[in-house]
């Protein structure tokens, strides 16, 4: 197969000259259409916000419409999808389509050039009626506007009606849906190619084929080397048709399986339903268009000395299962990570997916991610502990990981055995400082100084306990 | 509130009759809240920006080559690999540069590409053109360039230290601080700092220069000076200014940022547009845009203060360390407007502010809306805080103590007499409907009762003065354009960065012809149609286009008055504009006929317009003069709460008052406000550039530099424009510029959290919080505050 095919704006497309890591932004500014504007080229703007229909649907029938950053996105992942720019918004009846009109009226607009981002942020969620300023927030934490000071904007969001970004549209057809489910196989006039297979062992096949190929699950991370750096990869073997590594499910005892390629937004509901504080945790991961591409699988395979996942995932004692030639395996999310960048996985494994067991009884979970900023921004610290306290008051079970503070993310296991057993008090909390210090070894960069990150590491043991024990206002979140 | 003084009319111009209300009223004159001109075409794509634009055929795109040293020798530029890729057209570096090699606002002094040494990291050395931005950014690697590593100046204290300066220091003295200090009752020596931020426009800087007949050179550029660029442009090609025509319809964002900075993007487009002879596109890409574009100049700032036991200021000597960076580029003026507002608002009767120009090896710092007064302010503000924590008081006391007060309490450190200052009552009616003693009282309760988290409460006021520090550069040029159908052209020389300026002179248009708004169409700004323009800066847009516009159409009016009286058969002064018609008694002529009937007379529709502003002078030797025609006030109350086990915090509420005099557009000041406000709040907590021991500029992308996202509005946002409050200065309608004073309402935000922090210790001392107050700066502070 030699050719892309998708509709776009109504309109079905077929596209055969573009470079297999063509990003979709950059090929739809060449088309003409320029409402989309690159702002970072990283994701983490929104200026490039359009909306994905992967022929998904949700409970009450519509189609699962989903924001995303063009940017980083390839084009040949729309192959089979509907996509909708700016430009093809509409609402049936020849009039803008209610999130255009709702940002003009109210102000929501300076200088403009976040606008149709933000107009498609809008657009998504007006495809839904749950709708909180909290959950607002949260899809709009991905769009940033130095202008107007968002105010108008959230006026704007609160006003739409439940709409579809265009209405008129026939879903996706038979045919698009076909090509979901089969084998894509793309490759571009300078012979770099974009697979994307649909069973585990044609992709065992293809790496040992070509061992230059990328693995490209959400591309939230790796899309930054074509993007910033100018790579060119040979081969992008793309995770997306592998309907094996999309599955989220809860398992009979309670836990949690969420396959290696499914994007952190299709698991919130299930977080949320193992533990509160798991699902606000991950909710702080990325903007919304991120955390609709992005992948739990991506986040542990980048190996980053922050990586925000792992250490929900060591605190709950998660597993990560592996699939290699030897056949599968599961790695406990504690030892996942070994050093700076460096994971157990042999060049030929692949993370399968993540298990997470159900909590223990009288355990209860709590995620802290300290940034500069609150919502979509890489942790300078992060904190994730799993206690339970025994009748007795003394601490009968705890697990404690830290992201950001040494060369990878780590179980703190001194920390663990300073606290087990001993009463859970303050003042303990307090004298944990010296067992978490010696866990830890973080250094200085952009995010924190080495010294705050250590502060803040040996807080974060108190402020668990001023969550599970203390008393009057101790979060912000309270306020 | 009650207002002092008197109220004026709306409309002082003695040629026009009092206007009599008519019965159908023209829709979008001055004073309402009509939307941006855009704002449509800005939500449905239509809204074209430079990048947006089709590039004309055989089109080249730069990408640049800059230094990785701080400072550096340069012995050699290697481009025979680069030329060798497929598709690469040519390399420019400053011998390709066909006239001065100058590109400095201010000073001479600042070459487009270095001839000889690099001054920062990220400092474009040169420029690969090529068919496509891609093959240019891959060329742009393979461009080797060899040079000797010189020691650099990386860090202000180090400039300090050093005494390394680009400039003599500047002074602003009234009186003799030496001996007031010494006499005073109590006194207090301390200082805070604040960081620099960067614009974070969503549109990166860009330009496009398309190659015109003979020598000529058409340059569409992202700048808020499009005059400068045409001179900067016309004096790297070796050209006259003539021959250069710059134009922006439109710019995504700006905030200061493309007022000097511009000049190197379109220069350097211009300069591969010359040497090849076709189109020539730069946009920069995120990272370089932050990498190589100078940011809001960071400040150590340091006092020291005699006061009373009241907490009355006797005297107070102050520096203000700026860093510029690696050239002068407008420190000057940022200086300058950072020592003219480091009394905001409050009376020093012995004062000494010394202003230092601390070259450093990174980017050039440049102007920023507040162009240096948020940084002066803060210095104030941060002061009077140490002083009412010295003393145990509530420092709104001792704001109220020290602020302006007739009759002898009234001359600026400059020897301005500030005039109609509105803050005393702007405060009471602030503190009122904020409902701040109350909340006070209660937040004391709060913090004595929970000691994890800590609130904190404070009020700022803002006096910010109106006028470009330089006399010389308050004028502006309007042409209006009316057509035998009653369509009106607008042009004049303030660009459109997302602030309103298009809507707002446009409605000052419509006023003056009683016609709809949607009648009047603002149109790109070019050079080529006004020219010798000053760049849209300085809060100064709509007061002095506006201004000129007016000017343009009264003169126009005036003309048409007059057919219009033959055509009504009545006196011209009994002729009135309005609804969309001229007229006089019970008879009416349609505006369109009129412009028909003007035409069919052989009277011109065609006028320019000039203003400039009145009573501005300003000694630049001495630092003496009325640099401000007049000034914008703002309070601000602010409460937030912080964690004081990780430092992180929270905006719980904002109460605004601020002063626009009789607003043009209502809807517009207001995004103004609030959209300036929350960048500040950005720049005084979330947004820090953070530099490598090597000089290496970390924060380079929104990936690393957090400007604040929806989440960090305070959730209770109350904002209110002062009412019944007309300028005292005769401006557009009575109007006052909105644009910068809004962003310095932050300083309430940075108080509240030192509040906060205050709350953590026995007190007697201000807290040590510097700006950006990051999670890690608000924790420290708390540590340092503790018994």
């Amino acid at each position: 197969m030699t050719e892309l095919q998708f509709t776009l704006n109504g309109s079905p497309r077929r596209v055969a000259d573009q470079p297999a890591h063509r990003m979709t932004l950059d090929w739809l500014r060449a088309q003409g259409l320029r409402a989309t504007k690159e702002g970072c080229a990283e994701g983490d703007c929104g200026a490039c916000t359009v909306l994905l229909d992967r022929g998904q649907t949700r409970a009450d029938g519509t189609p699962d419409w989903r924001a995303v950053c063009a940017c980083i996105l390839p084009l040949a992942q729309l192959d089979g999808c509907r996509v909708v720019t700016t430009e093809g918004l509409s609402d049936g009846q020849g009039q803008p389509h209610p999130a255009q009109t709702a940002m003009a009226e109210q102000f929501a607009t300076q200088c403009g050039y976040c606008s149709p981002g933000f107009v498609m942020s809008l657009a998504a969620i007006a495809t839904r009626p749950e709708r909180d300023d909290d959950s607002l927030m949260d899809a709009l934490a991905g769009n940033l506007c130095r202008c107007t000071g968002y105010r108008p904007i959230l006026d704007a969001a609160r006003s739409l009606p439940v709409t579809q970004p265009r209405p008129n549209d026939p879903a996706l057809d038979a045919g698009q849906q076909d090509r979901r489910t089969t084998r894509l196989d793309y490759t571009a006039p300078d012979g770099g190619r974009f697979v994307a297979p649909t069973t585990l062992d044609e992709l065992a096949a293809l790496r040992a084929a070509l061992p230059d190929a990328w693995l490209w699950a959400g591309g939230t991370d790796l899309g930054l080397k074509v993007t910033k750096d100018g790579a060119h990869p040979p081969t992008i073997l793309s995770l997306d048709r592998l309907d094996a590594l999309h599955e989220v499910r809860s398992t009979d005892d309670g836990g949690l399986v969420v396959g290696a390629a499914a994007p952190y937004a299709d698991m919130l509901d299930r977080l949320a339903a193992l533990a509160p504080d798991l699902a606000s945790y991950f909710r702080r991961l990325g903007g919304a268009q991120i955390r609709n591409i992005g992948t739990v699988g991506g986040n542990l395979g980048t190996a980053s000395p922050i990586g925000d996942s792992l250490p929900a995932l060591i605190a709950l004692d998660a597993g990560v299962e592996l699939i290699g030639p030897r056949g599968r395996r599961r790695v406990a999310a504690a030892d996942f990570v070994t050093g700076y960048r460096q994971t157990v996985m042999a060049a030929d494994d692949l993370i399968a997916a993540i298990r997470v067991p159900p909590p223990t009884p009288g355990s209860r979970f709590a995620g802290y991610k300290i940034a500069k900023r609150v919502d979509q921004d890489i942790s300078g610290v992060s904190g994730c502990f799993r206690i339970a306290v025994a009748d007795d008051g003394t601490v009968a079970e705890l697990r404690a990981a830290f992201g950001g503070v040494a060369p990878r993310p780590l179980r703190a296991t001194g920390t663990e055995a300073f606290l087990t057993g001993k009463p859970w008090t303050r003042e303990t909390a307090r004298a944990a400082r010296s067992a978490v210090l010696e866990d830890i070894s973080p250094i200085s960069d952009a995010r924190g100084t080495a010294d705050y990150r250590k502060a803040v590491a040996a807080n974060l043991v108190e402020r668990l306990w001023h969550d599970t024990a203390g008393q009057g206002v101790t979060r912000l979140e309270a306020l | 509130m009650t207002r002092r003084g008197p109220v004026f009319a709306p409309d002082d111009n003695a040629a026009a009759p009092a206007r009599a209300r008519p019965t159908a009223r023209h829709k979008g004159g001055v004073s309402e809240t009509a939307p941006h001109d855009s704002a449509l075409r800005h939500v449905d794509g239509g809204a074209k920006y430079i990048d947006d634009m089709s590039e004309p055929a055989g089109c080249l795109h730069l990408a640049l080559v800059t230094s990785e040293w701080a400072h550096a020798r340069i012995t050699g530029i290697d481009t025979a690999k680069a030329l060798a890729l497929d598709g690469v057209a040519t390399v420019i570096a400053a011998g390709d540069i066909p006239g001065e090699n100058d590109m400095a606002p201010v000073m001479p002094g600042e070459p487009l590409l270095p001839p000889e040494v690099a001054e920062y990291v990220g400092h474009p050395v040169a420029a690969v053109a090529a068919a496509d931005f891609e093959t240019a950014r891959q060329a742009a690697k393979l461009v080797e360039v060899h040079g000797e590593p010189l020691q650099p100046v990386l860090d202000l204290d180090d400039a300090i230290a050093r005494e390394h300066y680009l400039l003599a220091p500047i002074v602003f003295q009234r009186g003799d601080p030496g001996p007031a200090l010494s006499e005073a009752p109590r006194r207090l020596q301390g200082g805070t700092r604040v960081g620099c931020q960067d614009h974070f426009y969503l549109e990166t800087q860009v330009a496009l220069a398309v190659p015109q007949e003979d020598d000529e050179m058409v340059v569409y550029s992202g700048t808020q000076h499009p005059t400068e660029v045409q001179h900067i442009v016309a004096h790297l090609l070796a050209v006259p200014h003539a021959a250069v025509q710059v134009e922006v319809r439109r710019m995504g964002g700006a905030f200061g940022g493309k007022e000097s900075q511009a000049s190197l993007v379109a220069g350097l487009a211009a300069v591969a547009a010359a040497k090849t002879g076709r189109p020539v596109k730069l946009r920069l890409d995120r990272d370089s845009d932050m990498l190589v574009t100078g940011k809001r100049h960071a400040f150590k700032l340091d006092w020291d203060v005699g006061f009373d036991d009241d907490g009355r200021i006797l005297a107070v000597d102050m520096q203000l360390a700026g860093q510029c960076g690696w050239s002068v580029d407008l420190s000057p003026g940022v200086l300058s407007r950072a020592l003219s507002h480091a009394d905001n608002a409050y009376y020093y009767p012995h004062v000494r502010l010394t202003g230092l120009f601390c070259k450093t090896n990174t980017q050039s710092n440049t102007a920023f809306r507040g162009f240096g007064g948020p940084q002066g302010m803060l210095a104030a503000e941060a002061m009077l805080d140490a002083i009412a924590r010295s003393l145990g008081k509530d420092p709104l006391e001792v704001r109220r103590l020290n602020l302006y007060a007739a009759p002898d309490r009234l001359l600026t450190p400059y020897h301005q007499t500030v005039e109609h200052f509105r803050i005393p009552e702007m405060i009471d009616q602030l503190v009122a409907s904020s409902d701040y003693a109350r909340r006070r009282a209660e937040i004391d309760r709060f913090n004595a009762g929970n000691d994890v988290i800590k609130r904190g409460l404070a009020l700022a006021p803002v006096k910010f003065g109106i006028s470009f520090n330089k006399p010389e550069m308050n004028q502006a040029g309007a042409l209006v354009n009316v057509y035998t159908d009653g369509s009106v052209a607008l042009n004049h020389g303030g660009t459109e960065m997302g602030q309103g300026v298009f809507v707002k002179v446009a409605q000052v248009v419509a006023e003056v012809f009683g016609i709809d708004l949607t009648a009047v169409r603002a149109t790109a700004t070019t050079t080529a149609k006004v020219p010798n323009t000053s760049p849209t800066a300085a809060s100064s847009g709509s007061d002095l286009n506006g201004m000129a516009a007016k000017q343009a159409a009264e003169t126009i009016r005036e003309r048409m008055r007059a057919v219009a009286a033959e055509q009504l058969e009545a006196d011209a002064r009994a002729v009135t504009f309005a609804g969309n018609q001229a007229v006089a008694g019970n008879k009416t002529i349609g505006f369109g006929e009129l412009a028909q009937a003007c035409h069919q007379a052989r009277v011109s529709l065609s006028s320019t317009g000039y203003y400039r502003t009145p009573k501005i002078h300003f000694d630049r030797e001495t630092n003496r003069g009325r640099p401000f025609y007049y000034y914008a006030h703002g309070v601000a109350v602010s409460e937030v709460a912080i964690d004081t086990l990780t430092g992180e915090w929270k905006p719980l509420r904002t109460d605004i008052l601020h002063d626009v005099g009789s607003s043009l557009n209502p809807g517009v000041d207001r995004g103004q406000i609030e959209g300036g406000f929350i960048q500040g709040l950005g720049w005084l907590t979330m947004e820090e550039c953070v530099w490598d021991a090597e000089g290496r500029l970390l924060t380079h992308a929104p990936s690393t530099y957090k400007i604040p996202t929806a989440r960090d509005v305070p959730r209770d946002l109350r904002i209110e424009l002062l009412q019944n409050a007309p300028n005292e200065e005769a401006t557009a309608f009575r109007s006052k510029a909105v644009g910068e004073p809004p962003l310095m309402l932050a300083n309430s935000v940075w108080l509240a959290l030192r509040d906060a922090v205050h709350a953590c210790g026995p007190g007697g001392r201000a807290a040590a919080l510097d700006a950006p107050a990051t999670p890690e700066k608000i924790l420290r502070a708390v540590e340092a505050m503790r018994p």
